[in-house]
């Protein structure tokens, strides 16, 4: 029961970041599209701020990483 | 590192300022700034006439290399053309002949357009031609019917028998893209009323082609068909031309061109010059080991009426310096990583040396593989192959050099050759990713904390060479706070003796108002911000075990697929996507690592680029 819980908080701790990135960089994606479209030269702020919601999933998945060492996996 | 800058003037004698011009502009040294205005100076005189007079013709040239396609390797010529009236006309009319032959290409590809909508009705009605005609003088309609709409023709074929008693004769066909094609052939009498009443309908008709002499299409299908197989012909004849003329006339074109922009330079740079009746002044910007040659240079040209004179640091500000990089050939390509973002401002810190030190490692760390290294080496000599020196896709593949290289140096420290495929070659790994997981992880957020300490060390030198001095001593406090707090912790897990735990947190909690007294409360939420900062480098870890991984995976399906033929097939395409992946990724994350948790500590962008005075160059 316990490993079950450890195993649901983990994909609990990767997916629910996942969603909340997949949230962000899909309303960033299209405002930066839009931008770029205007002024191509924003090409590299436009790739960083897409890349600034990953540390959410990347942080999650750390953490769900953690999780399943702990629980022996 | 920004190149140490040196403000000249230069000086002499009114009727010299043409010449000094043309001196500097062979030089290609000096980067013109307008010197401090007083009220009583004047600017040099520009001739704006010769201005429009040249622009004019520069478009001219430029209208005629665009439109005869000439090529930047279009040859050379011998000597710069002279901007004369003989020039000009010569330009004009090569311009004219250029927009003939263009205008004529694109007449015949227009009319080669409409014709093939007509192929469709040349096929389908083609068996007609020939046929004798029910009303030989009448008129025809075209129209073609969207797909779909053929129960309609039924209703079209009666209104329309029903209006014009009969005098009327449909035909359709159904086309291959599924809409139909309707011929619709009525007499002279009833021509009008059909018309009005497709009009009415709306019905769109296809307009008839002209100049065929011919108003019944099924009369001149047989000139539409051979006007049709003749445009290939004119074309190939106009590019024919276009070519002969774009030989002939494409290196004086280009020669002229160039001249032209040179003209142009000039007279901007005018614009930046103060002269009065006797006397002219230049005031500009070059490197400072270049003096000598600039005074040199203009002795020679000019004579000693010509007087170039440097001006102390103390007249000038180190912001209006402009900006050129300059660092050893071995970092000079990730000046491409450095330029994405706008110069830094002059006096600061170029950070070019510090991507190109952590950079390959950082994305090396992630992707650590000695098959996809190898990879990647592969696709970086094939762009070096089809790029030339000094431009930036040899820069882009110098980076992936020194990327793929420390893919595949980790990769050995890792043990990892396309995944496990490493150890079972028997590839002995000396830190095993994929069972150090927390190592790996203590591993990327050290890496994290020397690379912002590193940040923080340089912010302070900035802020100390700028004469900042509270800043500096802000910086230095931040940076003994974050080794503290590094210390603190290692004592609090006992790889340090667990006594010094409280020295340590003591010592923390002394600096913190230290801190807070040398820049404010905000100082708080930066050292906040930097602690944030250090964990993000966990993404090193993140995405070099799902890297790990997903190589794992697809050296699963090898027996996984129940047949191997099936299962190697899998296992290359999935190693083919992770490479895809494990090139985009890294390369993101260590772009963002370093723009926004290291650059965020000292960059300062706002520079002005080092433009110097020179011979226009064509960037094509």
């Amino acid at each position: 029961m316990e490993i079950a819980l450890l195993a649901l908080a983990a994909a609990l701790a990767i997916g629910v970041p996942a969603i909340a990135t997949a949230w962000a960089q899909g309303r960033i994606g299209p405002a930066a599209a839009a931008s770029l479209a205007e002024k191509p030269e924003l090409s590299t702020t436009a790739i960083i701020l897409i890349a600034i919601p990953e540390t959410m999933v990347i942080l999650g998945f750390v953490v769900a990483v953690l999780i399943l060492l702990r629980a022996g996996g | 590192m920004i190149v140490r800058m040196a403000r000249v003037r230069v000086a002499g004698p009114r009727p010299r300022l043409d010449q000094v011009l043309e001196v500097l502009q062979d030089s290609g040294l000096l980067h013109l700034d307008r010197p401090p205005t007083p009220e009583t100076s004047y600017p040099a005189h520009t001739p704006t006439k010769e201005r429009r007079h040249t622009e004019r013709c520069l478009v001219d040239v430029d209208t005629a290399i665009e439109r005869l396609q000439v090529m930047p390797n279009a040859g050379r010529f011998p000597d710069a053309p002279a901007l004369t009236r003989e020039a000009v006309r010569r330009a004009r009319r090569v311009r004219r002949q250029a927009d003939r032959l263009t205008g004529e290409r694109t007449a015949l590809e227009e009319e080669r357009v409409l014709l093939l909508r007509y192929r469709a009705f040349f096929q389908a009605f083609e068996s007609l031609v020939g046929h004798e005609l029910t009303w030989p003088d009448g008129q025809a309609f075209y129209v073609v019917l969207r797909a779909g709409a053929g129960g309609a023709l039924g209703e079209l074929k009666h209104s329309l028998e029903t209006a014009v008693h009969g005098e009327v004769e449909v035909l359709h066909r159904a086309l291959p893209s599924g809409e139909w094609a309707v011929l619709i052939l009525v007499s002279e009498r009833a021509a009008p009323t059909v018309s009005s009443l497709l009009s009415a309908s709306r019905v769109e008709e296809l307009p008839a082609p002209g100049g065929l002499g011919h108003t019944n299409l099924l009369r001149a299908l047989p000139s539409l068909k051979s006007r049709l197989a003749s445009i290939p012909g004119a074309l190939a004849a106009l590019d024919a031309d276009r070519r002969s003329l774009a030989r002939v006339e494409g290196p004086w074109l280009m020669a002229l061109r160039a001249s032209l922009r040179d003209r142009l330079l000039l007279l901007d740079a005018r614009s930046r010059v103060l002269a009065a009746t006797h006397l002219f002044v230049i005031e500009g910007w070059l490197p400072g080991a270049r003096i000598g040659e600039l005074e040199q240079r203009l002795q020679s040209a000019c004579g000693p009426e010509v007087v170039t004179s440097t001006i102390g640091q103390e007249d000038w500000s180190a912001p209006d310096a402009p900006v050129a990089l300059h660092n050893p050939p071995i970092f000079r390509p990730f000046e491409v990583v450095t330029r994405t973002l706008p110069l830094p401002k002059y006096g600061t810190i170029d950070p070019t040396p510090f991507v190109a030190v952590f950079f390959p490692a950082f994305f090396g760390l992630m992707l650590g593989d000695v098959g996809y290294g190898l990879m990647l080496a592969a696709l970086a000599w094939l762009l070096r192959r089809r790029s030339t020196p000094d431009s930036a896709l040899r820069s882009i593949s110098t980076i992936g050099f020194a990327c793929a290289s420390s893919a595949v140096a980790f990769g050995l420290v890792f043990g990892e050759l396309f995944g496990s495929l490493g150890q079972a070659i028997g590839l002995k790994p000396f830190f095993n990713r994929e069972t150090a997981t927390v190592s790996f992880l203590g591993l990327a957020i050290a890496l994290g904390a020397v690379h912002i300490a590193l940040g923080i060390v340089l912010a302070g030198l900035n802020a100390w060479h700028r004469g900042h001095r509270r800043e500096a001593m802000g910086r230095g406090v931040t940076l003994s706070m974050l080794v503290l707090t590094v210390l603190a912790l290692l004592a609090a897990v006992e790889v340090l003796p667990a006594a010094l735990f409280t020295p340590f947190a003591i010592a923390i909690l002394v600096a913190f108002p230290v801190l807070v007294a040398l820049e404010g409360v905000v100082a708080i939420i930066e050292l906040l911000s930097t602690f944030g900062h250090i964990l993000s480098y966990a993404r090193i870890m993140a995405l070099g075990t799902a890297s790990l991984m997903l190589a794992v995976v697809a050296n699963e399906m090898v027996g996984a697929m129940g047949s191997v033929v099936v299962g190697v097939l899998f296992a290359l395409l999935f190693h083919l996507v992770n490479f895809a992946i494990g090139l985009f990724s890294p390369t993101i994350h260590a772009l963002r690592l370093h723009y926004v948790e290291f650059f965020g500590h000292f960059f300062s962008p706002g520079g002005a680029e080092y433009r110097p005075l020179g011979h226009w160059h064509s960037t094509t």
